[in-house]
């Protein structure tokens, strides 16, 4: 298993590296941790301002829409990795004609502006989890913008704790309820 | 139970425990319903399986709270989309696309993903700082800094009067500033000094709604995305500008695949890329490709005449170039008072006007095909397709915006296709509350609330009752308008003026003319978020709460009045607007306008200014209303709102079973106004010294002058400075590449920059395009102040250039 892990680690490493202008290898580590992997989880976190922000591009501009690569599965593109499946190909008002870079934007620049104090939403795991041992946990998530399940937990993309150990079901929804949020909303 | 929670949708519930006692219970059924999934979802389990399955998500639900999530519309652009942000520990953590707006429906764009960024830039504005002579900022206390507003003020007024003051404002205030802002200037300084940036942004659709419907603001709204066949934007990069709103009219087209988007511009545009036709036309030419569609509707006998006997009358203005003039040149340059006057006029003579745009006439002004053309008039004059024309501003900074307003809702009059669901003219708005504050409150220097004017005698005593205010307190001299605000300041006939939630020391055209340097004598006043240029030049700098810091209201392009709380605190001594502005009143001897206690002045603030909406076509939500809604759509009558204006059926104040009405339009008989608008040349056109068109505008990833967006990572890095796209054939000729850098030189000023190439917009030969959020790198030092002639909106889309290698 952490044999798999570290291969994914470096094939996200790779893809990231092709989006930036830094020497190859420079994404690998981890800053002061000389020769440390960064987590799929960091790169995950580095790509986007908090959790559930849309990602920032980490490739640069191929020449191809970007539904050619990031199809409703997701394919392995020579010489490059593999493409994340997108998880939006059955969002119902957002169109296969839509604006991808409506929402994602490239990196041209590795610089900020002026600092900022910024702490976005990190992503947390412990919201998933089951009535009891054996029982299938709760999506800890929205579900808008996110219906293709089969983008983020199965297949090479899907990191090894939400990966999918039975993609042959297809009916997610049938056994996994949503808990779209365990947060209590403002109030007056 | 809270308001918030009462909007969430709860109707054709089966289940009394949806009545809202089960605090958790009520918060999970209904987010599952707004995802959709509630009934459908839970269909395939048995009863027990749904138990299990609630019981479970009940207990999920006990888990203490890992944020807390308020609504509020977006910060940005006028589109309104609903957010909610998620807070923890007082900060803003992560924002989310609100499911149960209307306008958005839970999607946003990457500048609304990223709002909450913008709040916690390092160099946050965090207490008031005054310029000492050496030019140094020393920080003061709030009643030191409002002290001081309060003398400066005060004694302008006493010796130079209320001409010597002004307030320059912003379609980025909540109605509360706004609001305050007006009832101080207008009911205590008993001057009209008070104009905004939105001047700079859709005054030239407010004199088109104005000139026409005696009424401001559109009858349709965002519905039309998905009633309408024909989406026709003029001058109107709505990809990037509207994401959202053009995500809607793509999920249009996908469902129902007849449908065009016909994209009408000057230069192609992401916008382009998803258009069925693109209609290319030389810039200000627009005015002659609209009277030529005008002629072939009429030659083709493609007009509604029914529609047109009862409903429209025919106007016309002065059309005299050389007496209209662009407010730029000779004697106007100081002061630009052009008025037009409304002559009555006739079918007939709509008709011989039009003699002059045919096709060939048309297409050798505006260089657009006579068969493009021949195609605009079939969609415009097709009964059995309906009809949407958007734009922004394309066609509002435009030296004759108020005539292309005209021009894009006569074709809808002259079709019949207006008022209707799919069938209207809607104009776009840029700023969270250009509408809302601006256009509904009045922050114009000739305006009170409710489409009221400062000139009529009836409409001042209407306001000096509501405030209670002695008769004849309000100034019927219309005050400066924007340009001519700063034109004033410059000159030093305005000597105390107050800047708030804008930017013009980036913004105004023809930036050089207004350079300043603090300590001339006058006293200048900016209330801010962040340092930017005009703070830079300030007397005295202010720190504003933002956004989620403070209660407030927006009113979108639909006109939709959004209430959101306050969510976060702000940073440091950081005030709200309106607060600034109603502790100066008070220190001024004007406690009298704002009689509401400190702890609680918002509700009972915007019930008085709901008073004036009242009746008059303009109803307002209660505040308690808008608490629990995302927003109503005003005329708000008996609690509901109105998708339609001046539609039977639609509109509460239409009496007719059918049809429309046009109940506003008093002056034209009730009547819509059809002008008769000419074409005039842009101000300034290309010449040898200067061949090149220069037109500014914006990116997806940045909002106005940057000073927000700027400081969001994801955003900066996307777009981390400004660039010049140039036609490939011109850079060839210039001899340049993308990345090199090059000068561009205009008769006002020059900037230097890097050229960029088949970007993401393609300008056609001889056309230039530099987007203006750069603060390190001013479009405006290049552009011309020349103006609207009715709306006195500047022009930022032409003026003429020269770009040089940069040595």
């Amino acid at each position: 298993m952490i044999r798999t892990l570290a291969k994914w680690m470096l094939l996200f490493s790779s893809a990231i590296g092709l989006g930036c202008q830094e020497e190859p290898g420079a994404q690998d580590s981890v800053p002061g941790r000389p020769g440390g992997l960064k987590s799929a989880g960091w790169v995950r976190a580095e790509r986007r301002a908090f959790d559930g922000a849309p990602p920032v591009i980490p490739h640069r501009r191929f020449g191809p829409p970007c539904l050619t690569c990031h199809n409703d599965r997701g394919i392995d593109v020579a010489g490059v990795g593999f493409a994340p499946a997108n998880p939006h190909a059955r969002t119902e008002g957002l169109s296969d004609r839509s604006r991808c870079e409506q929402c994602h934007v490239f990196r041209h620049s590795e610089e900020v502006w002026t600092p900022s104090d910024f702490t976005g939403l990190r992503q947390t795991l412990a919201n998933s989890r089951s009535a009891y041992q054996g029982a299938p946990p709760v999506i800890p998530h929205r579900v808008f913008m996110r219906e293709n399940c089969f983008a983020c937990h199965t297949g090479p993309a899907a990191r090894e704790a939400i990966r999918c150990t039975h993609p042959e079901r297809v009916r997610c929804q049938q056994c996994h309820v949503p808990v779209t949020t365990n947060d209590r909303f403002l109030q007056e | 139970m809270s308001g918030y929670r009462q909007a969430k949708p709860t109707e054709g519930s089966d289940d009394p425990r949806e009545s809202g006692h089960h605090e958790h219970r009520f918060d999970r059924r209904a987010a599952l319903k707004a995802l959709g999934i509630g009934a459908s979802g839970i269909a395939a389990f048995s009863c027990s399986d749904r138990e299990k399955a609630e019981r479970l998500q009940d207990e999920a639900a006990q888990i203490p709270a890992d944020l807390d999530w308020g609504k509020a519309p977006c910060r940005f652009c006028g589109t309104g989309c609903g957010v909610e942000v998620g807070v923890k520990d007082g900060k803003a953590l992560a924002v989310r696309g609100d499911l149960a707006s209307p306008v958005n429906r839970g999607l946003l764009c990457v500048k609304g993903y990223h709002l909450p960024g913008f709040l916690y830039g390092e160099d946050r504005l965090t207490h008031p700082m005054r310029r000492q002579a050496d030019g140094t900022l020393e920080k003061i206390t709030w009643d030191e800094a409002l002290d001081l507003i309060a003398e400066k003020f005060g004694s302008a007024l006493k010796d130079h009067g209320p001409e010597s003051v002004a307030v320059y404002g912003s379609g980025q205030w909540t109605v509360f500033d706004g609001y305050a802002a007006l009832k101080w200037v207008k009911g205590g300084m008993k001057s009209n000094n008070l104009d905004p940036n939105a001047r700079l942004c859709m005054a030239s659709a407010v004199m088109g709604f104005m000139t026409q419907f005696q009424s401001d603001e559109p009858m349709g709204c965002y519905e039309d995305f998905e009633a309408g066949d024909d989406f026709l934007l003029w001058g109107n990069n709505m990809a990037e500008m509207h994401p959202v709103l053009f995500s809607r009219i793509l999920e249009r087209k996908r469902q129902s695949p007849g449908t065009r988007i016909i994209d009408i511009a000057t230069r192609r545009t992401p916008t382009s890329d998803y258009a069925d036709l693109y209609v290319e036309f030389r810039p200000g030419s627009d005015l002659a490709l609209a009277n030529g569609i005008l002629h072939l509707l009429v030659k083709n006998e493609s007009i509604d005449r029914a529609f047109l006997e009862e409903n429209v009358t025919f106007r016309r203005g002065i059309e005299d170039l050389e007496q209209i003039g662009y407010g730029c040149y000779g004697d106007q340059a100081e002061r630009y008072t052009f008025k037009d006057e409304a002559k009555e006029s006739t079918f007939e003579e709509l008709v011989q006007f039009l003699e002059d745009y045919t096709p060939e006439k048309v297409e050798a002004i505006s260089g657009v095909p006579a068969a493009q053309i021949r195609s605009l008039a079939e969609m415009y004059g097709q009964g059995y397709r309906n009809t949407v024309s958007l734009w922004c501003m394309g066609v509002n900074q435009h030296v004759r915006g108020t005539w292309m307003n005209n021009l894009i809702t006569d074709l809808h009059l002259i079709t019949g296709k207006i008022s209707r669901p799919g069938n209207n003219p809607f104009s776009l708005t840029g700023q969270p509350s250009a509408c809302g504050t601006v256009r509904e409150v009045g922050t114009l220097s000739n305006r009170l609330p409710a489409d009221m004017v400062v000139m009529n005698e009836e409409h001042r005593k209407t306001a000096e009752e509501i405030w209670g205010l002695p008769e004849g307190t309000i100034n019927s001299k219309p005050g400066y308008h924007a340009v001519d605000m700063f034109r004033a300041l410059s000159r030093g006939d305005v000597k105390a003026m107050w800047i708030q939630v804008t930017n013009p020391w980036v913004t105004m055209p023809n930036l050089e003319r207004f350079e300043r340097k603090p300590g001339d004598g006058r006293f200048v006043v900016v209330s801010d978020i962040y340092p930017t240029p005009t703070t830079d030049v300030a007397d005295l700098i202010l720190p504003s709460a933002a956004w989620i810091e403070r209660e407030g209201v927006f009113g979108n392009s639909e006109r939709r009045t959004q209430q959101w709380n306050r969510l976060i605190d702000p940073p440091g001594e950081a005030k709200e607007d309106a607060w600034q502005i109603i502790q100066v009143a008070k220190r001024m001897g004007m406690e009298n306008l704002f009689p509401w206690p400190e702890n609680d002045w918002h509700e009972p603030m915007f019930e008085e200014y709901r008073r004036f909406t009242l009746g008059r076509g303009k109803d307002l939500a209660s505040y308690e209303q808008l608490k629990k809604t995302r927003g109503l759509m005003w005329p708000v009558v008996d609690g509901k709102e109105t998708s339609y204006r001046y539609a039977a059926g639609h509109d509460p104040y239409v009496k007719k079973s059918s049809g429309v009405h046009f109940y506003k339009a008093k002056g034209y008989g009730e009547r819509a106004a059809l002008w008769l608008r000419p074409y005039h040349p842009p101000a300034e056109v290309p010449d040898e010294a200067f061949p090149f068109w220069l037109c500014t505008g914006r990116v997806l990833e940045h909002w106005h002058t940057g000073s927000m967006t700027r400081r969001v990572k994801e955003l900066h890095q996307a777009v981390p400075k400004a660039y010049i796209e140039i036609n490939r054939a011109d850079a060839l000729e210039l001899g340049v590449k993308t990345g090199d850098r090059v000068r561009v030189l205009s008769r006002r000023g020059e900037i230097e920059l890097p050229v960029e190439i088949d970007g993401r917009g393609k300008t056609p030969r001889g056309t230039v395009f530099i987007p203006f959020f750069d603060e390190s790198c001013l479009v405006n030092r290049l552009t011309l102040d020349a103006m609207d002639s009715i709306s006195k909106e500047p022009d930022y889309k032409k003026c003429a250039v020269r770009i040089e290698q940069a040595p």
